[in-house]
């Protein structure tokens, strides 16, 4: 079993936007893309996906439509709008600069002080 | 905010659509993830439990899919409607009594703003209308759109403005098949209709023919209404012919309905060319020694500041107000003005803008008093809820819960008020617009509902349910859960009664205030109809004719008059009968420059007022000839000229020298009438002002033509003095009339005193509108009394059973109950009028003959409010006196 890490509060919908900026997926899609661009390092309750899903196509960052899926079934797929790429490149700017900084802070040597 | 209201739109009416969905996506995720599994090698029974321990508990995940798509308010909303409905229902008293207050409340406040909406704020359905201006001159109270036509082609020749076009209103006499039809009409340039932008319905406005009489075919353009009223809503109306005065018109366009020209308040019906009015009068093109009621209005050039075509127009209207040939008051300097005219002319915003501001405060204020009660009941009853507020926070319900239950609660309070009040609100505006539609040109007001309005009474509805329902709510779901379950009713705080107490104070207060108004509004219209204006009123029937028709030359006309008044003289119970170019208060001004050669005058512009009359005529009104002689049947055409004077002017001009026999000339006109008498003075202009200086010339030496320099007589009003009865003879006039010729026209036929009345109509109007209002605050205000101190007596029947049974006398207690009544009477009644006192200076200018702070006034409120208020707390009061010791410490 490897190492995980708990979801930071506020972090999921920014995986979100991220994992379907790639590609139209469905939510099942969605947790997959995640894992794998995690690297599987981050622990999600499935279904609490859902909710954060509905709430980003709330703020209109989403949208959804019904199609195909890979196994022939109809499933939802969500795909970015316009403002959701804004509030991705937002977010991802600010994130950066978050680790960044807690990086450099936790990185400080008696030196520096 | 877009995106929110879509995707909350779609959850409220496709609730059933998106529950499906969810439960699908959900299936799918769970069926795939078990799929996955399977493959990679669990058996199928473990692969699904383990997906559906993966997945979460998949009913708490729809429920916060639901909350983050607002379906969850819904729901819960839904729920509160329905609880909100059974409550409701449970207490009918309570229901009725606050929808029916908020609902009167509610409804005179949409009446009136309607009206201001209508008189005050509505834009002209013209293209940019807020390029559009009238080219005034003056400022202030003095400011006018008089001018002439001379000064128009000025204008234009200057090229300042876009394009610049005149109107002239007027009332024409149309030739229908049942008779001659007195119609609103103007005349206009021909670009008025492209200046303005004017809406069509068919057809099209004039196009752009000269003002000067050139021989080409009359054109007529008429309104919505018109076509509809006389033509049928004829789909072939343009082309169709309407004949006035003698010409015939051929019609080219109507207008859309809702526009009715740029007067306020006239719905102006037939358009007609200014060369047709250049026709009739030669002269009137040219003539630049009189300032009539000519209007110009100007469109800017796009992107033209209004100050930069000010600066403009101003110069050119001050070297054409210089010359000589402009009739004007020595030293007297005018400045040009521009006034907007998208929203027509003002005339209609300046007599009511302040009457309608005063009558909105004072319904804000009788809705004011309706929340009060709604809020009080509310308390009460939240008191008496307190009890099921325990239950269900002890159950978990949240505090917002329970409050938002009871805003929902008010809010369908308010809203069946507001759905009810708009019911109020159509009847009460209907009243009102028909009680503004009296006198000679009835003022018309298009009042009827529209979105403003709707949204005015929706918004006043929402903000009505959070007065009535927010603190009550926030009181009553403060309870404290355990001793409230554990006790009995009546075991509660006094807290919700003080603060009932103080909404009483303040409900009284404001009556005091809204009925202190209407006192003084309504003793002003009783000192306007007893006041002694100088000329006399009763027993006088009043008529218009006009004889301006084509085919009547002067001495047709002359003849017609004198075959009236004798036919008139010959109606049993007439005693005496004048024609006049003006009657008392009918609205009319005429101020002329005048000399007296050989006075000396120390005004620097001497002017008077003017009239034409018949000899009767001071006998009709009354007006007693203090020297001199009166008019006689021997001052006729050829005779010297003469002239009666008021006594104003003589005081004003002549000081102790006599005037009989001295010359006065009027206006431009260089032949001097003779003075031969002196009459009293009397408020021919309005009863508010001081009698104006009066010079009366005779008709029968007026020249009958069309050029008359003191004004037009072939309109003229015939006034006729009876023993008695003036409803038989106002009857019988438009027989007599008839009989005479078939091209006069009778307008107007009233009394005296509706011409009072007509002339008194804003007064009227508020006083009436202001008392109505007096008393609904006043009886909802009883009602929050008495409420108030009833409820008191329930709540504290123990107390007094124990007082009683300690020995108080019945008197006893009955004297305490009423006394604090009359504190809390007593309290908001000074308040009141303290509040009066300080407020009513805003209605001085509709007072008459009484002072904006009037002690009588006041004190005759205060006595009235106190006996009402005593007598609203005698039934508590004599209940709590009643209460039977020994029942009330049982009962308990």
């Amino acid at each position: 079993m490897t190492k995980t890490a708990q979801l930071l509060p506020g972090t999921l919908d920014m995986l979100i936007l991220k994992a379907i900026s790639l590609k139209p997926l469905h939510g099942y899609g969605v947790l997959l893309r995640i894992g794998q661009i995690s690297k599987d390092a981050l622990e999600i309750t499935q279904g609490s996906l859902y909710p954060a899903l509905y709430r980003l196509e709330h703020q209109g960052l989403i949208e959804a439509e019904w199609g195909e899926s890979d196994n022939k079934r109809k499933a939802r797929f969500y795909r970015l709008t316009p403002a959701g790429r804004q509030r991705m490149k937002e977010e991802a700017a600010s994130w950066n600069r978050l680790v960044a900084a807690i990086a450099a802070a936790m990185s400080a040597t008696p030196q520096e002080v | 905010m877009l995106p929110q209201l879509r995707s909350f739109a779609r959850m409220v009416f496709g609730r059933r659509e998106f529950e499906r969905s969810m439960a699908e996506e959900m299936q799918f995720h769970l069926d795939t993830l078990t799929d996955d599994l399977i493959r990679s090698g669990l058996a199928p029974e473990d692969a699904r439990r383990q997906a559906r321990l993966a997945f979460g508990a998949e009913a708490s995940h729809q429920e916060e899919c639901r909350e983050a798509r607002g379906v969850r308010f819904v729901g819960e909303l839904r729920q509160d409607l329905r609880y909100a409905v059974r409550q409701l229902a449970r207490s009918p008293g309570f229901t009725i009594a606050a929808v029916l207050s908020l609902a009167l409340g509610i409804g005179a406040n949409s009446a009136i703003f309607g009206l201001m909406d209508a008189v005050l704020f509505r834009t002209l359905p013209i293209a940019n209308p807020a390029q559009l201006y009238f080219l005034g001159h003056g400022s202030g109270k003095d400011r006018e759109l008089s001018s002439n036509y001379p000064l128009l082609e000025r204008y234009r020749a200057s090229g300042i403005f876009a394009s610049v076009t005149s109107s002239l209103q007027t009332t024409l006499t149309v030739e229908t098949p049942e008779g001659l039809e007195r119609v609103e009409g103007q005349y206009v340039s021909g670009n008025y209709h492209a200046t303005i932008g004017a809406p069509f319905a068919m057809g099209h406005g004039f196009s752009d023919e000269p003002d000067r009489p050139d021989g080409r075919p009359l054109v007529a353009v008429i309104s919505d209404g018109y076509w509809g009223r006389r033509f049928g809503r004829d789909p072939n109306i343009v082309g169709k012919t309407l004949s006035s005065g003698g010409r015939t018109f051929t019609i080219v366009g109507v207008t859309a309905p809702g526009f009715h020209g740029l007067t306020s308040g006239i719905r102006t019906d037939i358009t007609l060319p200014m060369s047709v009015r250049a026709l009739s009068d030669p002269s009137f093109l040219g003539a630049r020694d009189r300032w009539i009621s000519l209007r110009l209005v100007a469109r800017l050039r796009p992107n033209q500041a209004e100050t930069q075509a000010l600066a403009a127009a101003g110069d050119l209207f001050q070297r054409y107000w210089a010359e000589p040939e402009s009739e004007r008051r020595p030293g007297d300097v005018r400045r040009a003005a521009l006034l907007p005219a998208g929203r027509g002319s003002d005339g209609l915003r300046r007599t009511f803008g302040l009457a309608l501001g005063v009558l909105l405060g004072m319904v804000g204020i009788v809705l004011l008093i309706a929340c009060a009660n709604v809020a009080n009941l509310s308390f009460a009853r939240g008191t008496v809820r307190a009890k099921e507020m325990a239950v269900r926070l002890s159950l978990g319900a949240s505090r917002a819960r329970l409050v938002r239950q009871m805003l929902t609660e008010s809010l369908l309070l308010a809203l069946a008020g507001g759905a009810l009040g708009g019911l109020v609100a159509s009847l009460s505006t209907s009243m009102i617009t028909t009680a503004m539609a009296v006198g000679e040109r009835p003022v018309i007001v298009d009042a009827s509902v529209n979105w403003h309005v709707l949204a005015f009474t929706a918004s006043v509805s929402i903000l009505t349910s959070v007065l009535v329902g927010l603190a009550p709510a926030l009181r009553s779901s403060k309870v404290d859960v355990t001793p409230m379950l554990k006790e009995s009713a009546a075991a509660q705080r006094s807290g919700p009664l003080t603060v009932g107490r103080w909404l009483v104070v303040g409900q009284l207060a404001l009556s005091a205030l809204v009925i202190c108004v209407a006192a003084l509004l309504a003793r002003s219209v009783m000192n306007m109809r007893s006041f002694d204006p100088g000329f006399t009123r009763a027993s006088t029937v009043l008529f218009n004719i006009d004889a301006g028709d084509r085919s009547m030359t002067p001495e047709r006309r002359a003849t017609f008059f004198n075959e009236l008044d004798s036919r008139l003289r010959a109606r049993p119970g007439v005693l005496a009968v004048t024609f006049t170019q003006r009657s008392p208060l009918d609205e009319s001004t005429q101020i002329r420059r005048i000399e007296v050669p050989g006075l000396a005058i120390s005004d620097a512009s001497p002017s008077a007022s003017t009239n034409i009359v018949t000899p009767d005529f001071f006998r009709v009104f009354g007006m007693r000839v203090t020297r001199g002689r009166e008019f006689t049947d021997s001052d006729r055409a050829g005779s010297d000229p003469v002239a009666v004077v008021d006594e104003t002017l003589v005081r004003a001009y002549f000081g102790t020298s006599d005037p009989l026999g001295r010359r006065i000339v009027v206006g431009v006109d260089r032949e001097p009438y003779t003075i031969v008498g002196v009459v009293r003075s009397a408020r021919f202009e309005s009863l508010r002002d001081e009698p104006s200086r009066t010079v009366y010339t005779a008709l029968a030496q007026s020249k009958l033509g069309s050029k008359e320099l003191v004004g037009d007589v072939r309109r003229i009003t015939v006034a006729v003095h009876v023993q008695s009865n003036p409803g038989a003879l106002a009857s019988a006039i438009r027989g007599d009339v008839a009989a005479l010729s078939r091209h006069v026209t009778v307008a107007y036929v009233r009394t005296m005193e509706q011409q009072l009345d007509a002339a008194l109509m804003r007064e009227r109007l508020m006083a009436r509108l202001s008392l109505g209002y007096g008393v609904l605050a006043l009886l909802l205000s009883l009602v929050g009394l008495y409420g108030i101190a009833s409820f008191e007596v329930t709540r504290r029947t123990r107390d007094i059973g124990i007082r009683m049974a300690l020995g108080a006398t019945q008197r006893r207690v009955w004297s305490a109950v009423l006394s604090e009544t009359a504190t809390t009477s007593a309290i908001g009644i000074t308040v009141g009028i303290g509040a009066a006192m300080a407020a009513t200076q805003l209605i001085a200018s509709f007072l008459f003959g009484v002072t904006p702070r009037d002690s009588v006034t006041m004190g005759v409120v205060a006595a009235v409010l106190m006996v009402t208020a005593l007598m609203a707390g005698w039934i508590p009061a004599r209940r709590a006196a009643s209460i039977a010791p020994a029942q009330a410490l049982k009962g308990l």
